[in-house]
């Protein structure tokens, strides 16, 4: 199998393959011309985007041909007695079987049974009992993170900006705020309540049960509890609370990668989400290795200065040994390290503005 | 029977086809009869306001809207808005 990279834009869906050492890209594309892919995975086979256009609005399409022919989901809405409709798909992510999960704007989820053919509205989010509590973040109310048990189905995370995180112990038929430790620093009257947390994007780590890393607007966090309780991470080494992505090693469970934006401390009662770039001009990524406890610079290679922004979904990390970590730009550029952070290879440049970047295999 | 032309993107979405014959009394019809409506029209059934569409050169928001009638022989346009430059 050859090392591949799903790379959604502002203008299609790009597909970098790589050699076996993860070295040397060839740049595919552009498929979907013109649609901004927020999202793209590959799964048994064929490509799921979450692809959106301003005039003709959202969808999520399917190609079982690697990305030479697509087919659209159609149908793809909310009731009418909701009051919502459909504003943007935001992340494709494959269950158990048959099932695979869509999250959309405005903070909602749908389960499609039958690979894509038909999806249905996950009524249970719909009409939470918090939900007049959620508000839009600055990219909408976007269901953006959705991470599924490895072996057991029934439990779903999912997060919500800016709502916060939510666990189903029963295969999404219910959902509880899992946010305890979560800061909501922009709520002066109650910096930690219930929901309304600005979650920014969510992973389970797949070998170490009950472990998850969370970047939010207000901070780094892990859980080891499922979620029951969040600890606060980011006051030992890094430039600042703010970011987008994060990513982790499958095969190291204390290890994880964040890009931080702003210069901000939270711990301080600062805010971050005015500049929107790379702490001090730098294109920085900070790995820890002991569970958040400690942060340091893995950017050899990377340029610098370089005021650059990475998106939630613009980082990922795939499963080979040692592990491959990927990131993209908004300026259009995508860095591989094959090698856990210790090095960094511009694998593409001048693309369209990097939206998301997914791990596949070709 | 009238002829119903679509974009670039439209066609690629209808297997490449730019271009369709369909029989309907009005601009609605004409519209859901294609293999792209979905991404005319939102679930509620609205035209997405920022596709505009001309019958004979006239644009429907001028007159009658999506349910101008149509007398057989017309050509309809599907345009995307041109905003921001």
């Amino acid at each position: 199998m050859t090392p591949a990279i799903l790379v959604g834009t502002r203008k299609g869906l790009f597909v970098l393959k790589g050699d076996e050492a993860r070295r040397e890209w060839e740049l595919e594309g552009p498929h979907l011309t013109g649609w901004d892919v927020f999202h793209a995975v590959k799964d048994d086979g064929s490509i799921f985007a979450a692809a959106n256009h301003d005039v003709y609005g959202a969808t999520v399409q399917r190609s079982g041909d690697g990305g030479k022919t697509w087919e659209r989901s159609e149908g793809l809405g909310l009731p009418e007695d909701t009051g919502l409709t459909l504003e943007k798909t935001w992340h494709v992510e494959p269950g158990h079987g048959d099932t695979l999960w869509l999250g959309a704007a405005p903070g909602v989820l749908f389960r499609s049974d039958d690979r894509g053919e038909n999806w249905e509205p996950v009524m249970s989010l719909i009409q939470h009992e918090t939900r007049e509590r959620w508000n839009p973040g600055a990219g909408g109310m976007c269901t953006h993170s959705i991470q599924v048990h490895p072996t057991d189905p029934n439990t779903i995370y999912i997060g919500i900006s800016a709502a916060g995180v939510f666990r189903s112990d029963d295969d999404g038929k219910t959902w509880t705020p899992k946010n305890k430790g979560t800061a909501a620093d922009f709520m002066e009257d109650d910096r930690f309540p219930e929901i309304g947390q600005c979650v920014h994007k969510v992973l389970l780590h797949p070998e170490q049960e009950g472990r998850l890393w969370q970047q939010n607007h207000c901070g780094v966090y892990r859980t080891d509890d499922k979620g029951e309780n969040w600890e606060r991470l980011e006051d030992n080494g890094l430039p600042s609370s703010f970011g987008f992505p994060i990513a982790i090693n499958h095969l190291k469970p204390n290890m994880a990668f964040v890009i931080p934006e702003d210069s901000v401390r939270g711990s301080e009662g600062e805010v971050g989400g005015g500049d929107r770039l790379t702490s001090g001009g730098r294109l920085g990524v900070y790995r820890t290795e002991d569970g958040g406890k400690s942060w340091g610079l893995a950017s050899n290679g990377l340029p610098e200065p370089a005021f650059v922004e990475v998106l939630r979904e613009g980082m990922a990390s795939d499963r080979s040994d040692p592990v491959g970590i990927y990131f993209g730009t908004k300026s259009g550029s995508v860095f591989v390290s094959p090698n856990e952070g210790e090095e960094w290879i511009e694998a593409a440049r001048h693309l369209p503005a990097v939206l998301s970047v997914e791990v596949a295999e070709w | 029977m009238v002829t119903v032309r679509v974009p670039g993107l439209l066609a690629d979405q209808a297997g490449g086809q730019k271009e369709f014959e369909v029989d309907a009394p009005t601009v609605r019809g004409a519209l859901e009869a294609l293999p792209v409506r979905d991404l005319l029209f939102d679930e509620r059934g609205e035209l997405r306001p920022l596709v505009n569409v001309y019958v004979e050169r006239e644009d429907i928001r001028a007159g009658n809207g999506i349910e101008t009638a149509l007398g057989g022989g017309e050509t309809i346009r599907v345009v995307a808005a041109i905003a921001g430059g």
